[in-house]
Order: structure tokens, then C-alpha cells, then sequence
């Protein structure tokens, strides 16, 4: 259990840099949001359920942070590539 | 376990890196929040590996409510441009 543990938090490590990477390149803002926010939130849930077979005993904590971690950057994800785009003019439609 | 540690906090330095250069406010923001993220799990760890729950506290809570002053920021920024 520990070595799948282990394994799960050296996986989610990887997904933090292959997430975090791009946001030094010179892509488009909008893809760069989207791989950032996939891979960081893929990434930190599995190091919380690699935590969460490491130390059984504080589930419900660990379970908390992971549902907080997959809602609320989901939607923040979604709120920062809103606000990114140019509001349409008054009128235009 | 502890070289995890070791490179999750080098995973740290790329949106601090990113936070760092001379940006628009939207990579700073998208910076900032990679930036948040990253902390809150890794004081998780970190409580599993000291077995001290306070800072596990602390990181779940930066979960939960962390996020949502971001949002309002974006929202005020997207509101406040021309």
C-alpha cells in the first residue's frame, strides 16, 4: 500500500510539471489555462489519494480537501478563461 | 517520500517564475492560482509526513475558501476593463 501510495504522489508530481510547464511558453493564454488547470488539478488529486492510502485514519480531512480541490479550481478554471476574453460591446449582438 | 517533498517545492518555482516576469495581469493571476494550489496540497503532505494535523487544518481550509478571492479579483478585473 505504501509503494502504491508512493507511486500515486510521483505521478501527481509529474502532472504539476507537465501542467506548470507551458505557462513559460508563449502558447495562447487559453491553452495555456487549460493544461494548467487539468494537470494541477489531476495532479494534486492524485497526491491526495496517494495521501489518502498512506494515512487512512485521517480521512475525512483528506476527503474534504479533495472534494474542495476538484470543485472549486474546476470553477476557477472556467471563471479565469471568462474574465480573460474581451467583454463584447453594448449593443453589438 | 521526502524527495517528493523536495521536488513538489521545485514544481513551486514555475509559477513563481511565471508570477515573477514582466506579464499581463491574466498570467499573474493564473500564476498566483497554480501557486495556491500547490501550497495547500503540499502542506498536506507535509501533515502526513509530521503526522501534525494543525497545518493539514490550514491547507484544507486555503482549499476551500483560497479560491474564491481569486475569483472575485478576476471578476472585479473583468468588470474594470474597457
Amino acid at each position: 500500500m505504501n509503494l502504491l501510495s508512493l507511486l500515486l504522489i510521483a505521478l501527481g508530481l509529474v502532472f504539476w510539471f507537465w501542467g506548470s510547464w507551458p505557462l513559460l511558453g508563449s502558447d495562447s493564454y487559453l491553452s495555456k489555462l487549460h493544461s494548467l488547470s487539468v494537470a494541477d488539478n489531476l495532479g494534486s488529486a492524485l497526491i491526495l489519494v496517494g495521501l489518502l492510502l498512506k494515512l487512512p485514519r485521517e480521512w475525512p480531512l483528506l476527503t474534504m480537501a479533495l472534494l474542495m480541490l476538484v470543485i472549486w479550481n474546476t470553477i476557477l478554471g472556467y471563471v479565469l478563461a471568462a474574465c480573460s476574453q474581451p467583454r463584447p460591446r453594448r449593443g453589438s449582438q | 517520500m521526502i524527495a517528493l517533498v523536495y521536488g513538489m517545492v521545485l514544481a513551486l518555482l514555475i509559477p513563481i517564475a511565471v508570477a515573477c516576469r514582466r506579464t499581463d495581469v491574466w498570467h499573474l493571476l493564473a500564476g498566483f492560482t497554480s501557486l495556491s494550489t500547490k501550497v495547500a496540497v503540499l502542506m498536506l503532505v507535509v501533515s502526513v509526513v509530521r503526522d501534525d494535523w494543525m497545518i493539514g487544518l490550514v491547507g484544507v481550509i486555503i482549499l476551500s475558501v483560497g479560491n474564491a478571492g481569486l475569483m472575485l479579483l478576476a471578476n472585479l478585473l473583468w468588470g474594470s476593463e474597457p
